[in-house]
């Protein structure tokens, strides 16, 4: 915390910056763009540098990627990264969700790109099945029908959706995020990447027929049960019949 | 001596086996297969006693116990919810299969009661004895069973009619051959002329300007949508559920080229690639697409395609490039959309031994 502070302190600087990009912002966002900076002064700056330029054999550029990537990279944890390397994993977010907006008003304020969507996220209902035929066929392929993930190359993986937000699946299919094609406004309407949120969402929330699922494969975990307490009571029930007579 | 209880039963002479009673008859049948029956006792000598009753009563209430899950199963059927409903709405279908089986396993279950306690119940009771036999065979039995194979092969002329011998072995092969060939036949059918075109190439004629590509949604693909790093399935224009015509659309990253292969240069469009969907080794969707590192993944058997190399098969069992797609652009009312400007220049699909 300290160590926050002393940065915080520096954060003077972004003065700088606030005058060049403050024109045409409202008083309420230039301070979040301030708050933002300073966080990204502290967190952020080793790697992508002060003018979101990069650090080579650090980190990328941030010009352009907008607060939607940025959004989607800080609230899933995986920025700030623990190591360098072909894949960040999920984990628990640094910032809280008001620190996150800032830092991602911070990099739009920089570089432009695309906005983190606001409002409900989800279409009515009737969207699921359209949800579910896009999801096949754009999403299916690498995070599985069950949305639990599956290997790339290299040891690579699509990670599960299980944890995922709305915001967070949409930011993604926005951004692109590592290796993650990037699904533009064009190809995907932002109603059809809500009907996408809706149906992932919606799977993810109904309940498997009957025992524990397992990625909604077939009643295995049923017959796991009848095979173990069936059975046996079964035999143990023969047996007791064949004791007393 | 293997045979001797067979040639013991017909020491029984016809008086002495009219005389039987048919338990009797059943008694000295057993013991002639050497099985001894030592002790056997009605449990009910006086037939029709009130003991009696009520063991054929609790016998069959397990049996029509097990007739009412039966009845039971039939009516769940029909009557339990079985759809899946919105979260948030009770979500009562969850039961349906549970239920099925449960009643089907009770109907098991209770049939399975009703006939271990009629046996145990109703049956007269009983133990037997059988003789084991010693391992192995005597030297005379096996004598025996040799020369009764040999005069069997003797009278049967095998040694001396080799003509005849001769024949049959033509028959039996012919007997293997002829679903050999059916089976053998099907394999090496030849493919034809259907694999030499896609939709792309029956459409062609009818577009002079190109065959126009549409997403799933049957909207036109704009030269436009993508942002670098993008991916997206299309097809020739009608031909969205037909197999052989998934291709995806590819934009490049900025700094990512592509190297073509010979004659296939002018294929590109900008930073705009297309290759079949249909992975070459064994025609899964090859749609798993890495933006950075450029490589399509097939997931069915882990083949991967470099795309900077013209989607080459650089890992698993994959052996051909990805066929690309001439990619071309048709401007209506100012803006760019993709037609396909012929089609694919090699079979799509798995490959066969056969391709022309």
């Amino acid at each position: 915390m300290v160590l926050v502070a002393g940065l915080a302190a520096m954060g003077g600087l972004y003065g700088l910056f606030a005058s060049s990009s403050g024109a045409d912002s409202s008083t309420a966002d230039s301070a979040n763009i301030a708050t933002g900076q300073q966080l990204f002064d502290v967190s952020c700056i080793t790697c992508h540098g002060a003018n979101l330029q990069g650090v080579t054999d650090r980190g990328p550029s941030l010009l352009g990627v907008g607060a939607s990537a940025t959004y989607f990279q800080l609230s899933t944890g995986r920025m700030p990264a623990t190591a360098q390397g072909a894949e960040e994993y999920r984990k628990t977010s640094q910032f809280t969700e008001a620190q996150t907006d800032d830092i991602a008003a911070f990099v739009q304020s920089i570089g432009g790109g695309p906005t983190v969507p606001t409002g409900s996220l989800r279409t009515d209902s009737s969207q699921v099945a359209a949800g579910g035929e896009l999801f096949r066929l754009n999403c299916a392929s690498c995070h599985g029908l069950s949305m639990r993930g599956a290997p790339l190359s290299a040891g690579k993986t699509a990670p599960s959706l299980g944890a995922a937000t709305d915001k967070q699946i949409y930011t993604a299919m926005q951004s692109g995020p590592e290796n993650m094609p990037v699904f533009s406004d064009n190809e995907l309407t932002p109603d059809q990447k809500k009907s996408i949120v809706t149906y992932i969402q919606t799977m993810k929330a109904s309940k498997d027929p009957g025992g524990n699922g397992l990625d909604r494969i077939g009643p295995v975990s049923e017959a796991l049960v009848i095979w173990i307490l069936g059975i046996g009571a079964m035999v143990a029930t023969i047996l007791w019949i064949g004791a007393k007579s | 001596m293997t045979m001797p209880h067979h040639g013991d039963s017909s020491s029984l002479s016809a008086e002495e086996l009219a005389a039987m009673s048919p338990e009797q008859q059943m008694i000295a049948g057993a013991e002639a297969d050497g099985v001894r029956i030592v002790h056997r006792r009605n449990r009910f000598p006086i037939p029709g006693t009130k003991a009696e009753k009520r063991a054929e009563r609790g016998v069959s209430m397990f049996f029509l116990l097990a007739a009412l899950a039966g009845v039971g199963f039939i009516v769940a059927f029909i009557v339990v919810p079985y759809h899946w409903q919105l979260p948030g709405e009770s979500q009562n279908f969850r039961f349906y299969t549970p239920v099925l089986g449960g009643l089907l396993g009770l109907m098991l279950v209770l049939m399975g009661f009703g006939a271990v306690l009629w046996a145990k119940w109703l049956m007269p009771e009983e133990e037997a004895e059988q003789d084991r036999h010693d391992e192995p065979s005597t030297d005379e039995d096996k004598a025996f069973i040799q020369s009764t194979l040999a005069v069997g092969l003797q009278d049967a002329g095998v040694p001396r009619r080799s003509m005849l011998l001769r024949s049959l072995g033509l028959a039996g092969g012919a007997l293997l051959t002829v679903p050999l060939v059916a089976l053998v036949g099907a394999m090496i059918k030849k493919p034809g002329k259907q694999l030499d075109h896609t939709p792309y190439g029956i459409l062609l004629p009818n577009y002079p300007n190109g065959v126009p590509i549409i997403y799933s949604t049957g909207i036109r693909v704009s030269a436009d949508d993508l942002e670098p790093g993008g991916l997206a399935t299309v097809f020739p224009v009608g031909y969205v559920s037909d197999a052989s015509a998934p291709t995806l659309l590819i934009r490049l990253r900025p700094g990512q080229v592509v190297k073509a292969r010979k004659g296939q240069a002018g294929f590109q469009f900008g930073d705009y690639v297309a290759f079949s969907k249909i992975c070459t080794h064994a025609g899964c969707p090859a749609s798993l697409y890495e933006q950075q590192t450029s490589r399509l993944l097939c997931p069915c058997h882990q083949s991967q395609f470099e795309v900077l190399e013209d989607a080459k098969p650089v890992f698993g069992p994959a052996t051909r490039s990805l066929p690309k797609l001439p990619l071309g652009v048709e401007v209506v009312d100012g803006v760019q959309y993709f037609v396909a400007k012929s089609d694919f220049h090699e079979p799509i699909g798995p490959g066969f031994w056969e391709r022309s």
